[in-house]
């Protein structure tokens, strides 16, 4: 059990130019708590992680684990586990042998070993296997191996890189489930990677968002759902993602199509644009009497409960994509227009035009 | 458009093709090969028809008119004679020390150069170089200017510290044939393990690491039994080539001195053309030859075992 502090940390890839994977990262982890790190491919995350088992050098900054500072520890001495998006099972041991390694390095007793991996085993239902080669296991079985392997040692932080990325679609929401309990009734500190925001926000506690090494926000799924800290987390969170544009900013408000929508002028004073965040789920389709705007419908994604539709807007002087959500019994096909309309305007993001910071 | 033809039944498919067709087909696919077969069956597969039937015959040169009959004798022979026997021993010895030595310096080697330094390609171009010399030449390299106990380069650098020039090749004949052996075939182990060693997955190194293992423990525990069927494939393979070994011999001892460095092919070799005994050395050439094979096919399918394992790799 221990809390994780990242200050100021950094990675530099040696290069020309060098690569900033990690770009002085402040980050602080409680004892028990799942943060998920997200982003997009190449946004520095599994250095991050690296960076906390000490796969990788910290070119700057610090790293502690609980009150030691880690900075330049080798892994061994980090107590922590690590699940690869591999699994990284040892190919010629045995999963018993393979969940034990590291108690045997340890100089464990062989019959506490055994105790741990029968335990380990049992919760995750692996006792029919502990006497196979990982290559004689299915890859749902392996994920599960690499993460008894990780639960074995009781470390007091888990790192976790993607770990359910090889798994197909239906293994993924229930192992996905599994971890979450398993996170729970451990309650040891878990750092888990992932680029899929789906397993972001239903597993971590806290999600911290990461672009081009940088930090963008960290906070709980909700409130990064809700108050995305600026247009790049407003877009990355959510799914499908949130119709973002740049509109032009009138004396009533910000114009989006024959609608006007009123803005605070606090926050839009002297700004002649504004960047507006609309979620799907936000816009409506609406009678052709309301207020709204034309959007030509050009594919529709039926779900079953509901329905995608992607237009396309004639917005000031040229053509933007929307997407809406509505309902999956009734919805309009391709090639129609249809009228669009705000569900609520208290919903909608602004974000400044050329920073992308949120301004409320 | 062909695609859009609908599936003709029955006997299109080519399992129930006519079996005269199917026939007349796999002889076109083998034509081609033919020359080649012939040429084979004729330079190795005649001649040893004739050293199979001087085997059952007396015959030496030296004394013309002596050829005759004389059915198993020169079996019976082989059997008794004890020099045989000797020369069986030093093949053995040669081989296993050659292969086992070359192994473990190729398996250091190998270590050394799976890390990035500067000058790394340059390194291996030149560790590999023994691999591509002539064995002939490698022997007459070493007896020369390395263990000449005159002008060699190890008998210059012992006198530099104080000692006395020592005649290698005849104080020491089986160390000095197996390090030209081992000289020349460590490069060719290190290749192997290296290959090895490069496919070795990173994260399963460095699940290791973070479980606590040193670099010494991860070499043991993990990498040497990644690296088994690469040993086993390098020592097979080098045990095959070193079973062989004449030129070095030839060039440097000349099978002695006495019968120190006689092996197989070497006595072979002294029967038929210095004793010029050629129904002798034909029995003895049949006998290897039959050895051979049965220790070769041990060894393949030992090999094929390997490879099929490494197949099965998770
Ligand atoms: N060994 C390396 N040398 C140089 N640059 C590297 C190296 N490893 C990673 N990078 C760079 O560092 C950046 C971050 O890489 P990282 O692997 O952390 O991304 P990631 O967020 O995990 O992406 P993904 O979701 O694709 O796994 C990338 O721009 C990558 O090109
Ligand atoms: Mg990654």
């Amino acid at each position: 059990m221990a809390e994780v502090r990242y200050e100021q940390a950094s990675r530099i890839y040696p290069g020309t130019p060098p690569v900033m994977a990690v770009d002085r990262l402040d980050l602080a982890i409680a004892d028990g708590e799942f943060l998920v790190l997200v982003g997009p491919s190449g946004s520095g995350k599994t250095t991050a992680l690296r960076m906390l088992a000490g796969l990788e050098e910290i070119d700057s900054g610090r790293i502690s684990i609980g009150d030691r500072d880690v900075t330049h520890a080798p892994p061994k001495e980090r107590d922590i586990a690590m699940v690869f998006q591999s699994y990284a099972l040892y190919p010629h041991m045995t999963v018993a042998q393979n969940m034990g390694f590291a108690l045997n390095l340890r100089g464990v007793s062989k019959e506490t070993i055994a105790e741990k991996v029968t335990e380990a085993a049992r919760l995750l239902d692996l006792d029919k296997y502990l006497d196979r080669k990982p290559k004689a296991l299915s890859g749902g079985q392996r994920q599960r191996v690499a993460m008894g392997r990780a639960i074995v040692r009781e470390p007091s932080v888990f790192l976790m890189d993607e770990p359910l990325s090889n798994l197909d679609a239906k293994l993924r929401v229930e192992t996905r489930a599994n971890i979450a309990a398993l996170q729970a009734r451990l309650g040891t500190t878990t750092v888990y990677v992932t680029h899929d925001q789906v397993e972001a926000m239903t597993m971590g506690h806290r999600v911290a968002v990461l672009k081009d090494g940088v930090l963008q926000q960290c906070d709980t799924p909700r409130t990064l759902y809700e108050r995305p800290a600026n247009a790049f987390v407003a877009g990355f969170i959510g799914s499908p993602a949130m119709n973002l544009h740049t509109v032009p900013v009138s004396e009533n408000g910000a114009q989006l199509g024959e609608l006007t929508l009123p803005l605070p002028r606090a926050t839009t004073a002297n700004l002649t644009e504004v960047t507006l965040g609309i979620r799907p789920e936000t816009l409506r389709l609406v009678g052709p009497e309301e207020a709204g705007f034309k959007l030509a419908v050009e594919l529709v994604e039926e779900l079953g409960a509901d329905a995608y539709l992607h237009g396309r807007a004639h917005l000031g002087d040229s053509d933007q994509r929307f997407v809406l959500r509505v309902d999956g019994r009734t919805p309009p096909t391709i090639g129609q227009t249809v009228n669009a309309g705000l569900r609520d305007t208290g919903e909608i993001h602004l974000f400044h035009p050329g920073t992308g910071e949120r301004l409320d | 458009m062909a695609t859009f033809a609908p599936p003709r039944p029955g006997p299109m498919t080519p399992g129930a093709r006519p079996p005269a067709a199917a026939r007349r087909e796999a002889w076109q696919r083998r034509l081609p090969l033919t020359p080649a077969l012939l040429f084979m069956i004729f330079v190795t597969q005649i001649p040893f028809v004739f050293t199979v039937i001087f085997s059952f015959q007396s015959w030496n040169l030296v004394r013309p008119g002596s050829q005759h009959w004389v059915g198993l004798g020169n079996y019976a022979n082989v059997f008794t004679d004890s020099a045989f026997r000797g020369a069986l021993f030093t093949e053995i010895e040669m081989t296993v020390l050659a292969v086992a030595i070359s192994m473990v310096l190729g398996i250091g080697l190998a270590v050394l150069l799976d890390r990035k330094f500067p000058g790394r390609g340059i390194v291996r171009t030149l560790l590999i170089a023994p691999f591509l010399v002539m064995p002939t030449v490698a022997g007459l390299l070493w007896k020369t200017t390395m263990l000449d106990p005159v002008y060699g380069i190890v008998n210059y650098l012992l006198r530099l510290v104080g000692v006395a020039p020592v005649d290698f090749v005849s104080r020491f004949p089986m160390a000095s044939i197996v390090t030209v052996l081992v000289w020349q075939w460590t490069p060719f182990m290190m290749l192997i393990v290296l290959a090895g060693l490069q496919s070795q997955s990173g994260e399963v190194l460095e699940a290791a690491r973070v479980d606590g293992a040193g670099p010494w423990t991860t070499f043991r525990a993990i990498t040497v039994p990644h690296l088994r069927p690469y040993i086993e494939l390098g020592g097979l393979l080098g045990a095959i080539y070193l079973v062989n070994t004449f030129d070095v011999i030839f060039m440097t001892t000349q099978g002695g001195p006495g019968t120190a460095t006689t092996n197989l092919p070497y006595y072979l070799y002294q029967r038929a053309f210095l004793g010029f005994d050629v129904g002798q050395a034909s029995a003895l050439g049949v006998v290897t030859v039959i050895g051979t094979i049965a220790v070769a096919s041990v060894a393949l399918r030992m090999l094929f075992t390997v490879f099929s394992t490494t197949e099965g790799r998770a």
